[in-house]
């Protein structure tokens, strides 16, 4: 590689890579957003889910035989 | 944690069967020993011991993989295995004489009789039960393990 190739790819890279601004700190403090998302609280389960899990107790209590079937696929 | 996500995707995959395998065998043995029924274990635990695992495993594998193309979610995702499996293991099971067929339904393991009207909403319980645990259970494991 000589010099005509290094310079060459030097502004290739240039032009590649955005400047970088006097200020390189976000316009934010994101540090708040982070606490928050650490304390939210995972999102519940939707109300068909639980509609299932009710059925699949319902057949298992009405129909004990089905318990060890399902174990057997589990 | 870039690296070896297939690896990562079998092992969140085998893990619940891996988990409910010893229940399952303490079940077997209770009724067996316990209870004095006569389930033949051996025969019993083939599939659930060397097939399931490595169908979830492998069945997550391919979710990893089809999933930037596809945009199934886990939770749909893991309900279509049964339609694999169900036919698969009931056929190993009939091979292994641990389900038999009768006049008026099937009998598992020698002792749990299932009429023929309910084997459809036994099917469809698992269904629901697939997608509750793919959904949660592997879900899970998958965001724990990074790969989803």
């Amino acid at each position: 590689m000589n010099a005509n190739d290094e310079l060459r790819i030097k502004k290739l890279l240039q032009q590649a890579l955005p400047p970088v601004e006097d200020n390189p700190e976000p316009g934010r403090d994101l540090w708040p957003v982070v606490l928050r998302r650490m304390d939210a609280r995972p999102v519940a389960p939707p109300w068909f889910d639980w509609a299932l899990v009710a059925g699949l107790a319902a057949f298992a209590a009405f129909f004990p035989a089905s318990i060890p079937v399902f174990l057997y696929y589990l | 944690m870039n690296t070896h996500p297939y690896l990562r995707a079998y092992l969140a995959g085998v893990f619940l069967p891996t988990l409910v395998l010893p229940l399952l065998l303490a079940m077997f043995i209770v009724v067996r020993i316990v209870l004095q029924v006569p389930v033949p274990i051996e025969q019993a635990m083939i599939f659930p011991m060397a097939v399931v695992p490595s169908l979830f495993g492998l069945w997550n594998m391919l979710w990893l993989g089809s999933h930037p193309h596809t945009h199934l979610s886990i939770g749909m995702h893991g309900p279509i295995l049964p339609l694999l499996m169900a036919p698969a293991g009931a056929l190993v099971a009939t091979c292994l004489h641990v389900l038999e067929f009768g006049s008026h339904g099937v009998t598992w393991f020698h002792a749990f009789q299932v009429p023929y009207m309910l084997i459809t909403p036994c099917f469809l319980a698992v269904l629901a039960g697939y997608y509750l645990v793919w959904k949660y259970i592997v879900g899970f494991l998958n965001r724990v393990l990074g790969i989803a």
